[in-house]
């Protein structure tokens, strides 16, 4: 995929950014000179005062911080919540064997500070998230870069950038391909600007009862067996089963045969668990399955299996031999050992953890061999039932844990790029910004730049007017919102509006009862974002976004209090043409190697810290679940059963199964 | 020169697993093969100049588990250094550049071997070279001195082995890869969608067969059976119907295969529940893509007509093989089958049954070429079944890499190449701007090679352009070079401004680069960049030139 092919190269006439200032000769050469003499004297100058926003240190943020470091940002903050694996070492390169489980952040500043100890590293081992990193922290920086490795952190980076108007340099890797994208409030576009590609779905009633695919059982013994068995159990009640008039009976089943799993998990650790369990879904459930005649008039009947007989066959298996083979497609017997003793590593844990008064839930992490083999030999054991083709362990690691190939030298050209569109944003020159991109296998180039994309005007992040509200967060109700901002300072008088945050509606002309509720009640706190649309059909504002701001100090008599005077507010109407925009192209995921995706993000997101930042999504129907217009989205699926159909299964990044709530 | 570098007891990992685990991430883009190729790589870094960029790219190379490194550096760590390389600290200043080197990038895996040199006032590339172990890949930065740089260059010739010169100054870096020969690659890793091989218009007995018993009776099928015809036997049949009412051809034309669509899609039924069939849908889909007669792939026609001037290489297993499957296609007009059947909606019984035909004629066919490499003489008996079954798999998708051109193609490395690409690039620059095409990057290329033997001392823009004429041979006259006085000009400002050095980013994304090409060639994986990639760091532009 050539992604220049949807933006032609433009003409390199722009003016060289090369530093103004004249080189100053030294007569002996110090840890800075080239860095003087190359940027120029007031770029270097700009970049020693730059205090900078990295959030996430993992592939490209290793590469990224040791960049900076040489040269030569005065202050460096890291934000990143992960610990370091073992499948990190292979490109990681701030981090050892030693390091293995302790905090990304906390060590690649300790690696990377002794080699300038004229900067300044602040490491945090944190969620970006968490609510002591807001708006007002966010606007503290000159830069912001993201190194990160979900759609989900990038969009509330690009959120919080956009709301501090700091620049956001972002960036995103998978095996050779990668790139780099400068984003700058109404400058250019953001990150939610094209629409990205959503997470992959499977019908409940596929996924549980009709598999045809191998990864229909791998996403079954990853997130419905192991998370029944091991996971937590208060995820149950996030499953929602829609129904239709089709599948209700169905589902119904279904929800019986959950709860009779469940309680089987009591019996985790007894000589009979893995028998209990094995003849519970490979045996009592398929024979079930097998009766619904209705069923299989189109499709091959799935067939029980027998423990017994099969654990007879497989007793002559040597265990280790088999374990070490991961490259090979077990046979049942084979899996049937890797299903029995991977149950009983689990087990142990749990029985561990009980022991120790600790809480025991295991949830699937690919590199976290136990729950692998077990998720590996449940999934080739179903798939033997359905008559599907069984596969490897190494072929399953990937389709279940969503693995993006990850090397290092695709992070350290994408974080040198970083670095080089940083200096464009330091001298304030957004038109030479450039988004660029890796694309190894385009004819004869490495790279392709293009200009950078111009802000989309339907956008639901930046296409918004943002603003701040100061607001007494013990005082203040939902009415005082709507009386002393919405329509008295931000100008909507007596027109028709929604209120809406990533929950759903709160208020709008039909739904009053929210009015007299404190916004504590409704879950509005300091950094909370409400989302203002305008329901008049004549010349309607753009949607306004309020970031809450909790007010330091007393308002006066009104709890609520906007940061602009009202003649300052000036809200644009919404733009004439309603067209979705077109999905950008880019270098995506999956377009190198076989990567099937079931996970948190779709295919595009790997757990490790380097892939793809951008995903043209598939479909426009199912946008972005903060998406402004998401409330009445959400309305309308409610009455369109047809949409439900593929709309079931959605895994956050823990593996457990949520269901979207429509 | 045995001495290993390594400053800790690095801890051991624990069997097969723990290593797959470490590399699980990379094993996914070169597999076991490509990993087993990278680890018993020996490389030599001739590291001069500031030397970041040799040692960047290094540690892209130690990363992955290369299995030997040694760097030769004859420069002692000076403060200059400790700003600009990272793998240089405080502890180091005044010790050799090499030995620190060496150790601060052994920490990095300790699963690769490390070594460096001078150790002893005696010690000089020629004698490292002497006492080593074969090096797989020989890497240097510029700038270098001629004596080294005459030493490599024999060492390369002698033992074929890959030569890498790097350079980076300032904004602006490039890199080129002097290669010992004709470079074959057979494990290309095409795009997945292209190498769909169906045969549709020159199907085998066993195929015809096949699609004759699914669709015999066609339209008396129920509507379950009708809905999983798999797509193959779906076109086949209809092909035949075409061809029985077009005077036994096959559709042609774009028009043609259009009609044969419409044929195909009209053929679906709608009177069923869905009110249509996704394996109709599939076949008409394929059309375009699938019914199309064979025509020999650009790469593998270049590696049949290829002329051999070296013996040795002549009878190496990849030209063996290359030979019996130009016999294989003498014969029969078509390729080896890959085998590969791509998913498709068919019941699971079915569609394992369409593999096996698929698979059982493939191994047919690489049975036959191997049986054709083994009768010939001299190294033939030696050839692996597993590189001939590889080298059918990809054979569409073979090609060849530094492929000495020729006609009136300059030889590469040679003067008259440079001008030959400068007076192209020259003459596309002056219709750039019409064509919306960047600007070339090869002044930047030419004016690092001015640079290519000057230390930082006192070069200035009139010795820049002095030395591109002389590497050049040649006035540079505005009748055939256009401004490019001009353009050399202006990058050697730049180059003056940064006083000859290095910048840290620019090397490190150089390095990323560079050692993203060396495991292409040392895996023989991907195809790596053919044979010099210039970048531009103020512009984060990059250009490929054959030179």
């Amino acid at each position: 995929m050539d992604p220049a092919m949807g933006n032609p190269m433009v003409p390199m006439t722009a003016q060289i950014p090369a530093p103004v200032a004249q080189p100053i000769p030294l007569p002996v050469l110090t840890r800075d000179s080239y860095n003087s003499q190359s940027l120029g004297r007031s770029l270097n100058a700009n970049v020693k005062q730059a205090r900078v926003l990295m959030v996430g240190a993992g592939g490209i943020g290793c590469e990224l911080l040791k960049n900076l470091v040489l040269t030569g940002f005065g202050e460096v903050h890291v934000v990143d919540l992960d610990t370091i694996d073992l499948s990190n070492l292979n490109r990681q390169f701030l981090f050892r064997h030693e390091h293995i489980k302790k905090s990304k952040a906390l060590v690649a500043k300790e690696a990377a500070q002794k080699f300038n100890p004229a900067v300044k590293i602040v490491a945090h081992h944190a969620n970006i998230k968490d609510a002591q990193f807001n708006i007002e922290w966010f606007s503290s920086f000159r830069i912001v870069f993201n190194a990160l490795d979900n759609l989900e952190a990038r969009r509330h980076v690009n959120k919080m950038c956009l709301a501090a108007d700091v620049p956001l340099i972002e960036s995103g890797t998978t095996g050779f391909n990668g790139q780099v994208q400068v984003i700058k409030k109404g400058v250019t576009a953001c990150y939610d600007c094209a629409p990205k590609e959503t997470p992959k779905s499977f019908p409940v009633c596929t996924i549980r009862s009709t598999p045809s695919q191998p990864i229909h059982c791998i996403v079954w013994g990853k997130s419905y067996l192991l998370n029944e068995i091991f996971g937590a159990s208060e995820d149950e009640s996030a499953f929602d089963h829609t129904v239709d008039g089709d599948n209700a009976q169905e589902i119904e089943e279904l929800k019986r045969e959950s709860a009779a799993l469940r309680k089987i998990r009591n019996s985790v650790g007894t000589e009979e668990f893995a028998q209990m369990l094995f003849e519970k879904v490979f045996k009592t459930d398929i024979e079930r399955l097998r009766s619904m005649e209705d069923m299989w008039k189109t499709r091959k009947p799935p067939e029980p299996l027998n423990y017994k007989e099969l654990l007879d066959k497989a007793k002559s298996l040597d265990k280790d031999k088999v374990l070490k083979d991961a490259q090979k497609v077990w046979s049942l017997e084979e899996n049937l050992v890797v299903f029995n003793d991977s149950l009983e590593r689990l087990s142990k844990r749990v029985l561990e953890n009980k022991s120790a008064g600790e809480e025991s839930i295991i949830t699937f992490d690919k590199d976290d061999e136990d729950t692998l083999d077990f998720v590996a030999a449940s999934a080739n054991i179903r798939s033997a039932v359905f008559g599907i083709d069984r596969k490897s362990k190494f072929d399953i690691k990937q389709m279940a844990g969503n693995i993006i190939p990850a090397i290092a030298t695709t992070n350290a050209i994408v974080a040198g790029l970083c670095v080089l569109e940083a200096f464009k944003v330091l001298k304030g020159h957004y038109e030479q910004a450039k988004e660029v991109f890796l694309t190894p296998f385009a004819n004869a180039r490495m790279l392709a730049s293009d200009k950078s994309r111009e802000p989309n005007p339907d956008c639901p992040v930046c296409g918004v007017y943002q603003t701040r509200a100061y607001v007494d967060l013990e005082k203040a109700t939902l009415n005082d919102l709507v009386e002393h901002l919405i329509k008295t300072n931000l100008g909507y008088g007596e027109k028709d509006f929604a209120i809406s945050n990533e929950v759903g509606i709160l208020y709008d002309p039909d739904e009053t009862d929210n009015l007299e509720k404190k916004l504590s009640e409704l879950g509005i706190k300091s950094d909370s974002f409400l989302t203002i649309t305008d329901e008049d059909d004549e010349e309607p504002f753009v949607n306004v976004v309020v970031a809450i701001q909790e007010a330091k100090e007393p308002l006066g008599d009104k709890p609520v209090k906007g940061i602009l005077d009202p003649e300052d507010v000036k809200i644009p109407l919404k733009p004439k043409k309603q067209s979705q925009p077109e999905p950008v192209a880019t270098p995506t995921a999956a377009t190198n190697g076989a990567s099937i995706s079931n996970g948190q993000n779709g295919g595009v997101i790997n757990l490790d810290g380097d892939e793809p930042m951008t995903t043209p999504a598939k479909s426009l129907k199912r946008g972005h679940p903060e998406d402004a217009e998401g409330p009445s989205v959400k309305k309308i699926k409610a009455n369109d059963k047809a949409a439900d159909d593929d709309i079931v299964f959605i895994e956050d990044s823990a593996g457990a199964i949520v269901i979207d709530d429509d | 020169m045995t001495e290993i570098v390594m400053d800790q007891t690095p801890p051991i990992l624990q069997g097969p697993s723990d290593k797959e685990r470490k590399y699980d991430r990379q094993l996914r883009l070169w597999a076991a093969s490509g990993q087993a190729a990278l680890e018993s790589a020996n490389i030599l870094l001739v590291n001069s100049g500031a030397g970041t960029v040799g040692v960047e790219t290094l540690k892209n190379l130690i990363l992955p588990g290369i299995g030997r490194f040694v760097i030769h550096d004859n420069a002692l760590v000076d403060e200059a250094d400790l700003g600009v390389n990272f793998f240089l600290d405080d502890s180091c200043y005044g010790k050799p550049r090499a030995q620190c080197l060496a150790s601060l990038l052994g920490e990095l895996n300790p699963e690769v071997d490390g070594d460096w040199s001078p150790k002893t006032k005696n010690d000089s590339l020629g004698s490292l070279l002497k006492q080593s172990p074969l090096f797989t890949a020989i890497m240097y930065t510029y700038p270098i001195n001629h004596v080294e740089l005459e030493t490599l260059e024999q060492y390369s010739k002698e033992h074929k082995t890959p030569l890498i010169a790097i350079h980076s100054t300032g904004f602006y870096s490039y890199f080129t890869i002097r290669l010992p020969g004709t470079f074959p690659i057979v494990d290309t890793h095409p795009d997945e969608t292209a190498t769909t091989d169906l045969r549709l218009l020159s199907p085998w007995p066993e195929l015809v067969e096949f699609a004759n018993t699914m669709t015999k009776d066609i339209d008396s099928l129920d509507n379950f059976e009708h809905g999983h015809l798999p797509y193959v036997a779906i076109l086949l049949h209809y092909l035949d119907k075409w061809k029985a009412t077009h005077n036994g051809t096959y559709p042609s034309t774009y028009k043609e295969k259009t009609e044969f669509r419409q044929l195909v899609r009209d053929a679906a039924r709608t009177d069923n529940p869905e009110g249509g069939e996704e394996n109709f849908d599939e076949a008409a889909a394929a059309v375009l893509k699938t019914v199309a007669p064979f025509s020999l792939p650009s790469g593998l026609k270049e590696v049949f007509e290829y002329e051999h001037k070296d013996p040795i290489q002549e009878r190496s297993t990849f030209w063996i093989i290359a030979d019996a499957v130009k016999a294989f296609y003498t014969k029969h007009g078509s390729l080896p089958l890959p085998g590969n059947v791509p998913d498709m909606k068919a019941q699971s019984k079915v569609y394992v049954q369409l593999q096996n035909i698929y698979k059982a004629k493939a191994r047919k066919d690489a049975a036959e070429v191997l049986q054709t490499a083994r009768a010939i003489a001299g190294t033939g008996r030696e050839v692996d079944p597993a590189e001939v079954d590889l080298f059918c798999k990809n054979a569409a998708f073979v090609k060849l890499i530094n492929v000495e051109g020729g006609g009136d193609t300059a030889p590469l490395g040679s003067k008259e190449r440079l001008q030959q690409v400068l007076r192209q690039e020259m003459a596309n620059d002056q219709v750039a701007e019409m064509t919306l095409q960047p600007m070339s990057l090869f002044p930047i290329y030419l004016a690092l090679r001015g640079l290519a033997h000057c230390g930082n001392a006192s070069s200035d823009k009139t010795q820049i352009v002095e030395a591109v004429t002389s590497l050049l041979s040649d006035n540079l006259s505005s009748e055939e070079y256009g401004d490019l006085n001009e353009k050399l000009g202006n990058v050697a400002e730049d180059l003056a401004r940064a006083e000859y050095g290095e910048l840290h980013n620019i090397s490190a994304l150089t390095g990323g680069m560079v050692a993203q090409e060396m495991i292409k060639i040392i895996t023989k994986q991907y195809i790596p960049i053919d044979n010099t990639c210039v970048f531009d760091g103020i512009r984060s532009r990059t250009q490929v030139f054959h030179v």
